[in-house]
């Protein structure tokens, strides 16, 4: 192990370095005042774009290797015939609808029977649900009887509805939590799939929801301090990417080009970036200060680029703190993108120089995994499950104040052989625990498990 | 014995063949939890086998594509969260070819952090940056198509089958009879009469190797014995 030093230490310690005076900025040319004018008018896609076909195992070969995709084949074979039902509560829209589109579509080419179903409800059992989802986040939440009412009725409404004949039921979520009172009479197991972080839920919804969860033969959830006590046991996905969507797959130099132009980012000298909603608990007037103390040493622009803005009031006054933040600095590109911009979120990431997520409070960090599989250095805030993907100076690095960033993005600037290697250990970090067909291989092996079908045969 | 006859080493049939299978872990998270090296100690001591199994063995392969830097869990937590570096680096020493069952290593980790703080009574209550989370690993077994007969047909094999079938062969398989050594080694001295070889694959070092690496060298010395053979 190498000896490191922690980097809450390092980063204070590192931050009362003397400050120079700030790098002095390019000189102005035709070019860069065309630069300066895309950044203050963008050019950010009106409408969506076509969506792409569904990516088929077969292509996934050229990124995890013949090997890795042969052993998803033998895993499956055993499973062969088996069915299985996955249920959420939303087929569009979200982090589970995004995994399941592309999760069924494989399970099935591997000839393992995957059916998706998605539960009904009217606004008032979404917004109990809602109320549920933030309660069990921690928030404050006035629990009422009629909510309860209102969950198990909708949930009753389904489960009359639906049918549970097949060898595995995965029911994603709290929202159709109840449809466990379908086990008894169904042939298969249960297992809950919580994608949210229970660590500190509301102690009310929870009392309520664990009866149900216990029910279950199996919990999986996407990282250990996301759990409870339970009686059942409990797995642990990570969250995931897919490395063949828009957001992650490989974009051909033009088009990186082309949104550097649309943009206004001069790829001749160092571009910080960080994606993220304009959101307070994602710091982005944090990261602004981390750039300008940074700049002082070494020039670079930085682009801040999200949503959230445009329909969420609080994001709107987010933006405007970030704006002010900048004030007048030129290199300061702020982009408030609309949902569709996953292609041109993809190659923001793609040509930075470092990507920054200086979360203070985070879920599982995604974009932090889709910048470390375009073998970015990463400076991350140590929260939520950030730290399971940045591994101290291993993967990347974390911080814990705006003068440890700004210390890291100075190393990484001016270390650039380091910072390649955090991105290549980052990708294959990522490429052996987050990416959509190792969750895949991982529902395999739970099944097997569940099943009790597996076939070991003795080694040599 | 193998045969004697005429044909080169490669060729040669072995008197048993060798299946290659793949190994595939599924991380289950158990009741333990740590936010002090106090609490750590008790977690080593009441923790299933399968989580010393998890947090040494699975690491290895978990994080395979790095060289240095990770040995096992509990030293990157104690060394990273406790910012206890005479006891990472203590913890990180334990090498797991040195032991021939999870008992033992889960004795050795213990005996390690009781005697640090014997020393250093005041690390023990001293609250860790981030918790420890005790997981385990559930094994499946998987059989793949790969068979070799002879030293050629395995080492045809060895670029063809996955990073787990390598760390299942190559590193878990210590844990199994004969203990303390590989599949691949077992193999070659019993059934392809090439003792040499197998102390030689036997000798390559996990821990300052990626997985990668260590394919790599497994193929680089079988190729290595079949042209000295063959010569």
């Amino acid at each position: 192990m190498n000896p490191q030093k922690p980097a809450a230490k390092e980063t204070a310690a590192r931050a009362a370095d003397a400050q120079p005076a700030a790098a002095p900025a390019p000189a102005a040319t035709p070019a860069n005042a065309a630069a300066q004018e895309r950044r203050r008018t963008p050019r950010i896609p009106e409408t969506p774009p076509v969506p792409a076909p569904p990516a088929r195992l077969d292509d996934y070969e050229p990124v995890i290797g013949k090997p890795e995709l042969d052993e998803l084949r033998f895993l499956a074979g055993s499973l062969r015939g088996k069915t299985v039902k996955m249920v959420n509560s939303t087929a569009v829209g979200g982090g589970v609808a995004e995994i399941l589109n592309r999760l069924v579509p494989l399970a099935n080419e591997l000839e393992v029977r995957t059916k998706w179903e998605v539960i009904t409800g009217g606004d008032d059992f979404f917004q109990v649900t809602k109320g549920f989802h933030n309660a069990l986040h921690g928030a404050a939440y006035d629990l009422t009887n009629q909510a309860l009412d209102v969950f198990l009725a909708y949930n009753e409404q389904n489960r009359q509805r639906m049918e549970f004949v097949e060898d595995l039921v995965v029911i994603h979520d709290p929202q159709p939590a109840g449809l466990v009172r379908s086990k008894e009479a169904s042939p298969g197991r249960w297992v809950w799939r919580c994608h949210i972080d229970l660590s500190t839920p509301h102690p009310g919804v929870w009392d309520f929801l664990r009866p149900l969860v216990e029910q279950y033969d199996a919990a999986i959830f996407s990282s250990p301090s996301f759990t409870r006590q339970l009686s059942i046991p409990q797995y642990l996905f990570y969250p995931c990417i897919d490395p063949l969507s828009e957001k992650n797959k490989e974009l051909e130099e033009s088009y990186l080009e082309k949104v550097c132009d649309d943009f206004g980012i001069d790829r001749s000298r160092p571009v910080i970036t960080q994606i993220s909603r304009f959101d307070r608990l994602k710091d982005p007037v944090g990261v602004v200060e981390a750039y300008k103390l940074a700049k002082r040493y070494v020039d670079c622009q930085l682009v801040l680029a999200g949503g959230g803005a445009s329909d969420d009031p609080e994001g709107a006054a987010v933006l405007q703190e970030v704006r002010e933040a900048a004030g007048d600095d030129p290199d300061v590109i702020i982009l408030n993108l609309p949902p569709w911009c996953a292609l041109e979120i993809n190659a923001l990431q793609r040509i930075s120089t470092v990507v920054v997520q200086k979360s203070l409070k985070e879920g599982f960090g995604l974009t932090v995994t889709e910048a470390l599989w375009k073998s970015k250095p990463v400076i991350a805030g140590a929260v939520g499950g950030i730290p399971t993907q940045v591994v101290h100076k291993l993967t990347g690095v974390l911080v814990h104040s705006v003068e440890g960033c700004a210390y890291q993005l100075r190393y990484l600037l001016t270390h650039p052989d380091f910072a390649q290697q955090l991105g290549k250990n980052g990708r294959e970090h990522v490429k052996e625990n987050f990416l959509i067909t190792t969750n895949l291989k991982r529902y395999l092996v739970l099944f097997q498990i569940l099943l009790g079908v597996t076939q070991p045969r003795p080694a040599a | 014995m193998a045969t004697t006859s005429p044909v080169s080493p490669g060729a040669r049939l072995a008197r048993a063949p060798f299946y290659f299978n793949s190994e595939s872990n599924l991380t289950r998270i158990v009741r333990e939890r740590a936010t002090n090296l106090d609490e750590l100690l008790r977690g080593l001591k009441s923790c299933p086998d399968a989580s010393i199994f998890y947090h040494t063995f699975q690491t290895l392969r978990e994080h395979h594509y790095i060289r240095g830097g990770f040995s096992n869990d509990f030293a990157q937590w104690v060394f990273a969260a406790c910012n206890e570096v005479g006891l990472a680096e203590r913890l990180a020493a334990l090498d797991v070819r040195d032991f021939t069952s999870v008992g033992e290593i889960r004795e050795r980790i213990v005996s390690t952090v009781e005697s640090y703080l014997k020393h250093h009574p005041a690390a023990g209550t001293r609250p860790a940056f981030e918790p420890f989370y005790f997981c385990a690993s559930e094994t499946v077994i998987t059989p793949t198509p790969f068979v070799a007969n002879t030293l050629a047909e395995f080492a045809d094999a060895l670029p063809r089958v996955s990073l787990h079938s390598i760390h299942h062969h190559f590193i878990t398989a210590r844990l199994r009879p004969p203990l303390t050594r590989n599949d691949f080694s077992v193999w070659l001295e019993e059934d392809l009469a090439l003792a040499s070889l197998a102390a030689r694959l036997n000798r390559i070092d996990i821990y300052t190797a990626t997985l990668n690496d260590v394919r790599a060298r497994l193929l680089q010395l079988v190729q290595q014995e079949m042209a000295r053979s063959a010569q």
